[in-house]
C-alpha cells in the first residue's frame, strides 16, 4: 500500500492561519482549502485588501470615467458632436466605491464557499504555531496552527513635511474617496500610481504637474517606453519634471506652494492639491515578528524562493515581502507558499514571468527582462519593434501612439522580455506571458496567425522584426 | 483467488490506522493505483492506494473503526468469486455492504458547531478564547497526478513533450530529447532541464582528445531524484564552471607545492602606500602577487605555458587571471601584459578590471587570453588551499590569508605576518623542481617587496 499525505499535522487546531485578506491572502486561503487544509483568514479591515478596496479596482473604475470623458471631448475627431458634457465628480467616486463594494462581497462569498473562516480582528504571532487575534472591545482569540501566512501588504509612503491632511495633501488612499476634483494638482512621484493619477486628473481637465527624482517617469521600466510616455503626457498638457526633488511645502487657504529642486536650483509650483505617490511601505510592524525571530530587510520580511521566512512554519507573501508590489504577484506567491506547505510544489516563483501594468493612457505593460538586463546577463540580444502608427486597428481607433518592443535571445529566438506602450497594452501583454511560460520562441509568435485587424498583430510584427523580416514596418 | 488488503504502515511511528472513509463499495472493480480509502494515522489523513487489481469482495473494517497495522481491512477477489453484494453479513462484525455513499461523492457535509458550544480542547494562554473548531472536511482531491519524472526513448515515434525553445536548443546541440528528464507540467522538458542536461552530459566525443584504448563512456542520464531537499537548477555560469572544473580534474594530472611567505615587509609597504597621497589606487596584496608572479613568470617561462598535443606551448604574453567570486559562481578577469605594468598600473587597471567584471560589463578581452591564474582567498581566515587549473593554462596559485605567525629569524622566535601559497601544476608540462623554483622566486620577490616597485 502506498500513502500520500492529504491533510496536515493533527497537533494543531488549524492547518493554516492567514493574516490579511487581500489579493495574496484570500487567494492563498482558497488554494489551501482546495488542498484540504483547515484554514482561517484574519482581516482587520475588509476582505479584498488594498487592491480591491483602495487600489487597483476603484482606480480603474475612475479611470474608465476619465477615458469616457476624454473620448466624448474628442468626439469631433470621430465625427460625433456632443454638447454640454460635464463631470459629476462625486458620482464618479461613488461609482468606484460601488464597484469596490461589489467585489469585496464577492471575496467574502468565495471564502465562505470554500469553507474558509474569516475572522475580523488584528492578527499577530505569539509563537511559530500560534496567532493571537486582537478584537476591539473583546477578549483576544487564540489560534493554534501548523502554518502561518503573513499577507499584510503595504501602505502609502509619505515624505517628511508632506503630512497627509486629506484635503490639500493626499495619498492615493485619500484621492480615491476625495469627491472634490482638483483644479491644479502637483503629483510627487512618477511611478505607476503617480502616472495613473496624472492621466486621470488631466483627462478630467485638471492642470497636472508630475515630479520624479529619477531621470525618467516609471523608473526601472524600459527607457524607450518611459520616453514615449513622457512625450504622450506632455502632449496632453501634463507638466513632467524629471530629475526633480520635492524640497518643501507651504500651505495657504485653498492653495499650496511647493518648492522643487532641480539641478541645485529651487523652483516653485502652486497647486490646490498635492498627491504624494512616492512608493509604499510594508506593513510588517506589530505582527509579533520579533517574538518568533523573523528577519527583515529594510522593513520587508525576508523570504526564500518558497516564501518561507526565517521561521519555517511562517510564510510571507505579497507586498510585505518586498517587490514586486503587485496584486497578481501576491496571489501567485500565495499559491506557491500554500502548495509548498502541502508538499505539492518544489519550484519557487519565477518573477520574470510576472507582468507589470500601468493603467494610464497610453497604457504601459511589460514582462521579463529589459534590453539592458538581457545584455547584462550575457545574452546576444535582438530587438523586435513595431509602432502602433503602422497598425491598421490602432489608426482606425484613433490611438496610434506607442509601440511593442520584444527583447529576444538571438541564439535560439527565446523571448526574454516584452515592453508595450499604447492603448490596449495591458491586455496585449498576456500573449507574451503565455509565450514565456510555454518557452515559445519568435518562430511560434510569427507562426501564430493573428486576426486582422487587431492590436495583437503588433506582437506578431514585432517578432517578425526581431527575426529581421518585418512586413508592415 | 482472494487477496487480503491490510492496513498499511503509512508513517514511521504508525501503529494503527482508522478508516475515515471507503471510496469504493463492495462489488466495485478496482484497478491498481486506485484510491480505495482515506485513512487517519497518528500524523495525518492519508489516501490509500490499491496495489492489486480485482473486485472488492468484502470490507472488514467499517468507516470510523481502527485496526492495527497489518490487520486485514478488506478482501479483493481477482475473479469476482466470493463477492457478496447485498447479502447479509456473513460475519458478525465488521462487514459493511453496499455503502450508500457513491464513490464519486466529493464532500461530506461540514458540521460547524455554533460558537456558543465551542469546545476548548487545547491548552490556552490566559486571557484568550478559542474559536470553534470546524470538523475537518473530507474531500476527494482532484489534484493532478504527480508528473512523470522521466521519458522513455523516443525512437518509436513516441511524442516527446518539450517546449519550442528546448526543441530548438536540442537541434542545435544534437541532443536526443528522449535522454532528457522533464520537470515541467506532465513531464514537459523545459529550458532548465536541457541546460542541466548540457551541463551534466560529457562533451561530444572529440577524436583528438580521446585517449587510446579507453572506451568512450556512453552519456549517463541520472534520473531526477526528488526525495526531499530541493533541486537548484544551474545557471549558465554554474553549468560552465561545473563542466570546466570536472574536465580539468579529469584530464590534467595536478600536483601541488606549498610554501610560507613572510609578508611583514609587504604589510609595511602597503601601509606606506596607503598613507601616501600620491598613490590614487588602492594597492592590495593581490596586486603585489600579480607583480611578483609576472616577474617570476618572465624568469621561468615554462610556468607560462600550456599543454599541447605533442609538446608544450610557451606563451608570448604574460596575462594573469584573477579569480573573482560572484553569487554562486566565479569569473576570472584577465590583466594583460602584466610584465609590462608597474605595480601602480597593476593596481589601477586591476581594480577597474575587477569592477567591470563584477558589474557584469566586461570589456573586449577582459575575460580571455589568460596564461596563469591567481586565486586569493586571503579575505577569509583560510590557512591554505589548492586550486584547480584553469585550462588550457599550466598552473594556478592559491593564496591563503596573511596571519601573524611565529617564525624563526637568526635563531630567535619572532612574530611575523606570513601567508601560505600553494601552486597547482600540470604534471604533463611541469615537474616538482621547476614549480618549486618558480614558487621560491615568488616568495623571494614578495619578501623583498621594494623590488616590486622598481
Amino acid at each position: 500500500m502506498n500513502g500520500k499525505m492529504i491533510r496536515g499535522d493533527k497537533a494543531y487546531q488549524y492547518d493554516l492561519v492567514v493574516i490579511g485578506a487581500g489579493p495574496g491572502g484570500y487567494v492563498a486561503a482558497i488554494r489551501a482549502a482546495q488542498l484540504g487544509m483547515t484554514t482561517v483568514v484574519v482581516e482587520k479591515d475588509r476582505a479584498g485588501g488594498v487592491c480591491l478596496n483602495w487600489g487597483c479596482i476603484p482606480s480603474k473604475a475612475i479611470l474608465t470615467s476619465a477615458e469616457l470623458y476624454e473620448d466624448l471631448k474628442e468626439g469631433e475627431r470621430y465625427g460625433i458632436r456632443a454638447q454640454g458634457i460635464s463631470i459629476d465628480f462625486p458620482h464618479v467616486i461613488r461609482r468606484s466605491r460601488e464597484v469596490a463594494d461589489r467585489l469585496a462581497k464577492g471575496v467574502e462569498f468565495l471564502l465562505r464557499k470554500n469553507k474558509v473562516q474569516l475572522v475580523a480582528g488584528t492578527g499577530r504571532l505569539d509563537s511559530p504555531h500560534r496567532v493571537i487575534v486582537d478584537v476591539p472591545g473583546k477578549t483576544p482569540l487564540q489560534l493554534d496552527t501548523a502554518h502561518v501566512l503573513i499577507a499584510t501588504g503595504s501602505k502609502e509612503r509619505t515624505l517628511p513635511g508632506l503630512e497627509v491632511d486629506g484635503k490639500q495633501i493626499l495619498t492615493s488612499y485619500e484621492a480615491l474617496v476625495d469627491t472634490e476634483m482638483p483644479r491644479d494638482i502637483l503629483i510627487v512621484g512618477g511611478g505607476a500610481i503617480g502616472c495613473e493619477f496624472a492621466y486621470v486628473y488631466s483627462a478630467f481637465g485638471s492642470r497636472v504637474t508630475i515630479v520624479e527624482m529619477e531621470k525618467q517617469l516609471l523608473p526601472g521600466v524600459d527607457t524607450e517606453v518611459a520616453q514615449e510616455l513622457e512625450k504622450a503626457f506632455k502632449k496632453k498638457g501634463i507638466e513632467v519634471l524629471t530629475e526633480t526633488k520635492y524640497h518643501g511645502i507651504e500651505k495657504f487657504p485653498g492653495r499650496v506652494e511647493v518648492a522643487l529642486e532641480y539641478n541645485g536650483d529651487i523652483k516653485t509650483r502652486t497647486a490646490n492639491k498635492v498627491l504624494v505617490a512616492v512608493g509604499r511601505v510594508p506593513l510588517s510592524a506589530d505582527l509579533g515578528l520579533e517574538v518568533v525571530g523573523i528577519a527583515l530587510n529594510r522593513g520587508f520580511i525576508k523570504v526564500n524562493e518558497h516564501m518561507q521566512t526565517s521561521c519555517e512554519t511562517v510564510y510571507a507573501i505579497g507586498d510585505v515581502n518586498g517587490p514586486p508590489l503587485l496584486a497578481h504577484a501576491a496571489s501567485e506567491e500565495g499559491i506557491a507558499a500554500v502548495e509548498h506547505m502541502a508538499g505539492k510544489r518544489e519550484k519557487g516563483i519565477d518573477h520574470l514571468k510576472i507582468p507589470a501594468c500601468v493603467y494610464c493612457q497610453p497604457e504601459v505593460a511589460m514582462v521579463g527582462l529589459t534590453e539592458e538586463q538581457a545584455k547584462a546577463k550575457g545574452y546576444t540580444v535582438a530587438i523586435g519593434k513595431f509602432p502602433f502608427m503602422a497598425s491598421g486597428k490602432a489608426i482606425a481607433k484613433g490611438h496610434d501612439e506607442g509601440f511593442v518592443k520584444l527583447v529576444v535571445d538571438k541564439e535560439y529566438g527565446e523571448i526574454l522580455g516584452c515592453h508595450i506602450i499604447g492603448h490596449g497594452a495591458t491586455d496585449l501583454i498576456a500573449e507574451i506571458g503565455l509565450a514565456r511560460t510555454l518557452e515559445a520562441t519568435t518562430a511560434e509568435l510569427t507562426g501564430t496567425v493573428h486576426a486582422h485587424p487587431t492590436l495583437s498583430e503588433a506582437i506578431m510584427e514585432a517578432a517578425l522584426s526581431a527575426e529581421g523580416r518585418g512586413i508592415n514596418f | 483467488m482472494a487477496i487480503e488488503i491490510v492496513m498499511p504502515k503509512l508513517s514511521d511511528t504508525m501503529e494503527e490506522g482508522k478508516i475515515l472513509k471507503w471510496l469504493k463499495n463492495v462489488g466495485d472493480k478496482i484497478e491498481m493505483g486506485d484510491i480505495i480509502a482515506e485513512v487517519e494515522t497518528d500524523k495525518a489523513d492519508m489516501e490509500m492506494e490499491a496495489l492489486d487489481a480485482g473486485i472488492l469482495a468484502e470490507i472488514r473494517v467499517r468507516e470510523g473503526e481502527s485496526i492495527a497495522v497489518g490487520g486485514v481491512i478488506a478482501i479483493l477477489s481477482e475473479d469476482g468469486v466470493g463477492v457478496t453484494v447485498g447479502a447479509s453479513p456473513s460475519k458478525s462484525e465488521g462487514v459493511k455492504l453496499a455503502v450508500s455513499v457513491p464513490p464519486s461523492v466529493v464532500e461530506v457535509e461540514e458540521k460547524e458547531k455554533p460558537i456558543a458550544e465551542a469546545p476548548m480542547p487545547l491548552p490556552q494562554a490566559s486571557g484568550v478564547q478559542a474559536l470553534p473548531i470546524p470538523e475537518r472536511k473530507v474531500r476527494e482531491l482532484r489534484e493532478p497526478r504527480p508528473r512523470r519524472e522521466s521519458h522513455e526513448a523516443t525512437g518509436d515515434g513516441e511524442r516527446v513533450l518539450a517546449s519550442p525553445l528546448v526543441k530548438r536548443m536540442a537541434e542545435e546541440h544534437h541532443i536526443d530529447l528522449g535522454q532528457v528528464s522533464g520537470s515541467g507540467p506532465n513531464g514537459r522538458i523545459i529550458k532548465q532541464d536541457i541546460e542541466a542536461y548540457l551541463a551534466k552530459a560529457p562533451a561530444q566525443p572529440s577524436s583528438t582528445r580521446a585517449s587510446v584504448g579507453e572506451p568512450t563512456p556512453a552519456p549517463v542520464v541520472t534520473p531526477m531524484v526528488t526525495s526531499g531537499g530541493t533541486k537548484q537548477t544551474f545557471s549558465r555560469m554554474r553549468a560552465t564552471i561545473a563542466k570546466r572544473m570536472a574536465d580539468s580534474m579529469r584530464e590534467v594530472p595536478h600536483f601541488y607545492v606549498t610554501c610560507e611567505v613572510d609578508m611583514s615587509e609587504a604589510v609595511r609597504l602597503r601601509t606606506a602606500l596607503k598613507a601616501s597621497d600620491r598613490v590614487q589606487s588602492d594597492v592590495t596584496y593581490t596586486h603585489f602577487l600579480i607583480k611578483a608572479v609576472a616577474i617570476a613568470l618572465e624568469r621561468h617561462p615554462r610556468l607560462n605555458a600550456a599543454f599541447a598535443e605533442d609538446g608544450r606551448e610557451l606563451k608570448a604574453e604574460i596575462n594573469i587571471g584573477i579569480a573573482v567570486s560572484l553569487e554562486d559562481g566565479l569569473i576570472v578577469p584577465v590583466l594583460h601584459h602584466c610584465n609590462k605594468l608597474s605595480l601602480l598600473d597593476i593596481a589601477s587597471q586591476g581594480n577597474a578590471l575587477v569592477e567591470r567584471a563584477r558589474s557584469g560589463k566586461p570589456a573586449g578581452d577582459d575575460l580571455s587570453g589568460g596564461t596563469f591564474t591567481i586565486s586569493n582567498m586571503g579575505m577569509l581566515p583560510i590557512e591554505h588551499f589548492t586550486a584547480i587549473i584553469n585550462q588550457p593554462q599550466g598552473a594556478i596559485l592559491a593564496v591563503g590569508a596573511i596571519k601573524e605567525r611565529p617564525v624563526v629569524r637568526n635563531g630567535q622566535v619572532v612574530i611575523a605576518h606570513t601567508m601560505m601559497v600553494t601552486l597547482s601544476s600540470d604534471h604533463r608540462i611541469l615537474d616538482g623542481v621547476t614549480s618549486g623554483q618558480f614558487l621560491t622566486e615568488v616568495k623571494k620577490l614578495l619578501e623583498n617587496p621594494v623590488g616590486l616597485m622598481v
